[in-house]
């Protein structure tokens, strides 16, 4: 399970908020102390991450945690109301989701959602909206340099169909591929916004193991091939265990652990967290 | 730089293609107006050549609600106010250029005279204050959803009915025209409650259909464009579409304001074609003619909105005089029987019942309409009295039968090809009822492997898992 081990992060024990709570150098993103209340309900707080370029990190804890809403944090869909984000050296926090989309993170959400009335192809096509320039007059006059951008859009989106083995769906509408070809849509969906970090909420959520074996090789296929940073959540302890470099475990809302897969299992508060308290 | 800016970079073409686009655009403007003025409007003749143009001026305005709500998803019921503030600016302008002497006197036989080139200025102007309109809707909108949405257009269509009622009396005599001075334009000479009347007839046929034909080639190139795309995965999912980079401000915004201002172009034509512009122009009941179009046409489909377009219209007109319907029925039937017996996707034992149903439904509604007209006969009086129920209950039938519209969110001419991929499909898998449902059809024999169907890679680097 430990193969994982990078010695530069066994050094680390310490849970809680402080800075720098994982010793990377230049982290692609980095989270300080960040968190939300909903009316009494603190969701996430003090919740501190920093994955370094191309690296893939876990986040754990039981149902109710906060991971999603962590992930919202992250994605702008919620506003930090403390903390501050950073993504390759650039602030995030307070960004609207469509500008940190720009800025270079991408997600998948826990409950798929794929424009289902729209094609496998347009769907991909959409991801890769955010890279270009889209004007009225463009569109409407067909412009060298609009038909130029579609054209690219278009042979970027089958190119990722290709590399995921959709192609020959490209037609179809995304809402009836099944359900493992909805999940890898959605991912290669996300790609196609050229990401440098990409969010999986829950990606083997549904699967069978073979599909999560699978799964796993495509998530580490996408680090060597495109060279995006993976934050996952995952309730899967085998395939978090497994692929991740570092894994962080929230419990109601606060970091109670964060290290190395080999240090995370055997801590004694993310074992009381998922099982209760001892006796 | 993203690969996306580099793939554009690499393979910038020539203008020659966009002359090319832009070529197919003008002629396809003048053509289809050429057709309707010099082939089409003679052979109709007079009246129904009015309500051509009637139909056109209906059509221009829903292909552009569509924009709105059908490809964006924003439940926009306030519609007619473009199309009222289009009519009013262009009106306005062709009357009073008139009136001033700008444009000397109206020749009933010129296309291109120097008043239509005013009546074209005045179309954009109209067009223009339209889409400042939309701009004015398009912002609050990004804050509200669904009913909330609609409640503000809504208001806005009746906050310009009121604003119109509330402008000053027209100037109908030429030099009282002249000798007005600057300060007597504000509050605008638009005729109050009465409306405005006395427009120049310059909406002919062809200048409606060019409109027309306009509005469709440019909702056609939006629909199938990144822009289009954007509008789209807003309608399909809001929380999706703002996570991979779409500016819904933007979007929402850009959607209204294209919308209001093909609705302004349209208004601006219907002042001309009617000669008389109304404040209750704006008003909701015209608002919701153009919904119920673009809901029978199917949500997002332009040729579906067409054809209900000019379908309710011919229908309206055709129940003032109704015909026997047999003919027509029997048509219908042998149109499915053709389409039926082309699909391989299904087996003959549910084509029959396909058959079987189509039968049913079209006999049906024709044994009913032809008892109603034998009995409208028989107790003398005409099926034209009661035209307003039966169009209310084709339109429920309608909805009955085709809950998502004529066409969907499809388009005519993608029917045949999404017809040849389902029988492509069926021929890949002969029965999709044995294969389990996580697994993809016949995925051995198109390479579609990996998670869903649990299939072994391919090998090499062509799939992934």
């Amino acid at each position: 399970m430990s193969d994982h081990t990078q010695a530069n992060h066994t050094a680390d024990h310490a849970p809680g908020p402080q800075p720098g709570a994982t010793d990377v150098a230049r982290a692609l993103l980095r989270a300080e102390g960040i968190g939300i209340s909903f009316g009494g309900l603190k969701a996430v707080q003090g919740l501190s991450l920093a994955v370094p370029p191309g690296g893939l990190d876990g986040l754990i804890g039981p149902n109710g945690a906060g991971k999603t809403t962590a992930f919202n944090l992250l994605t702008g869909v919620y506003r930090a109301q403390t903390g501050s984000i950073t993504l390759d050296g650039r602030r995030i926090d307070g960004l609207r989701p469509h500008q940190i989309a720009k800025a270079g993170m991408a997600r998948t959400f826990q409950n798929i959602r794929l424009f289902g009335n729209l094609s496998v192809l347009d769907n991909v096509r959409l991801g890769a909206h955010v890279r270009g320039r889209h004007t009225l007059v463009g569109t409407l006059f067909r412009t060298p340099a609009y038909i130029a951008q579609e054209r690219a859009i278009l042979a970027r989106a089958r190119q990722l169909l290709g590399v995921f083995n959709l192609l020959s769906r490209a037609d179809e509408p995304a809402k009836s591929l099944p359900y493992g070809d909805q999940r890898r849509l959605e991912i290669a969906r996300a790609l196609a916004t050229e990401p440098k970090l990409l969010l999986l909420d829950e990606p083997a959520a549904g699967m069978n193991p073979q599909e999560k074996r699978d799964l796993a090789r495509t998530i580490q296929r996408l680090r060597r091939e495109f060279g995006v940073g993976v934050l996952l959540i995952e309730h899967d302890m085998g395939l978090v265990m497994d692929i991740c470099e570092r894994i962080t475990v929230l419990d109601h809302g606060e970091v109670i652990c964060h290290g190395v897969p080999a240090h995370v299992q055997n801590d004694p508060k993310v074992i009381e967290a998922y099982l209760g308290e001892p006796g | 730089m993203s690969a996306i800016h580099e793939l554009t970079q690499k393979n910038r073409p020539g203008v020659g293609l966009t002359v090319a686009h832009t070529a197919a655009l003008v002629g396809l403007v003048l053509g289809t107006g050429a057709v309707m003025q010099w082939v089409v409007g003679p052979a109709a003749g007079i009246y129904p050549a009015t309500i051509l143009r009637q139909i056109g001026i209906v059509a221009i305005a829903a292909v552009s609600l569509n924009i709105v709500n059908g490809y964006t998803g924003q439940f926009s019921i306030g519609h007619a106010g473009f199309v009222a503030i289009g009519a009013y600016a262009g009106g306005a302008v062709s009357f009073y250029a008139n009136s001033l002497g700008w444009v000397g006197a109206y020749d009933p036989a010129g296309l291109l005279t120097p008043g239509h080139a005013v009546m074209l200025a005045g179309a954009a102007i109209g067009a223009g204050a339209a889409g400042a309109a939309g701009y004015m809707v398009g912002l609050p909108s990004l804050r509200l959803r669904g009913d909330y949405l609609a409640i503000v257009t809504l208001g806005f269509g009746e906050i310009v009915r009121v604003l119109f009622q509330q402008t000053q009396s027209q100037v109908f005599d030429p030099q009282a025209a002249r000798a007005l001075p600057i300060s007597g334009w504000w509050p605008p000479p638009l005729g109050g409650a009465q409306g405005f009347s006395s427009v120049i007839p310059y909406g002919e046929l062809f200048w409606i259909y060019a409109a027309l034909a306009l509005t469709v080639v440019w909702c056609y190139r939006l629909k199938f464009s990144s822009s289009g795309r954007a509008f789209l995965s807003i309608r399909e999912d809001e929380i999706a579409a703002r996570a991979m980079g779409v500016n819904l401000t933007r979007y929402k915004v850009r959607a209204f304001v294209l919308a209001a201002a093909l609705a302004g172009l349209g208004g601006a034509f219907y002042a001309h074609l009617n000669l008389a512009v109304q404040p209750k122009d704006a008003g909701f009941q015209k608002s919701f003619e153009l919904i119920i179009i673009v809901v029978l046409g199917g949500l997002g489909s332009i040729s579906g909105v067409l054809l209900a377009a000019f379908g309710l219209g011919g229908l309206t007109e055709w129940l003032r005089q109704p015909t026997s319907v047999w003919p027509a029925a029997l048509v219908a039937l042998a149109l499915v029987g053709v389409v039926q017996a082309v699909r391989r996707d299904i087996d003959s034992r549910a084509r029959g019942r396909a058959m079987g149903r189509a039968l049913l439904v079209i006999g049906v509604l024709t044994g009913l309409f032809e008892g109603l007209r034998a009995f409208a006969a028989w107790q003398g009086f005409k099926l034209d009295d009661i035209r307003i129920v039966l169009y209310a209950l084709a339109l429920i039938s309608v909805m009955l039968l085709r809950p998502q519209g004529l066409l969907g969110t499809s388009e005519l001419w993608l029917v045949p090809g999404q017809l040849m991929r389902r029988k492509a499909k069926a021929a890949a898998a002969p029965s999709l009822r044995t294969a389990g449902p996580a697994d993809p059809a016949a995925a051995p024999a198109t390479g579609v492997g990996g998670m869903g169907g649990g299939v072994t890679e391919a090998g090499g680097d062509e799939g992934w898992p």
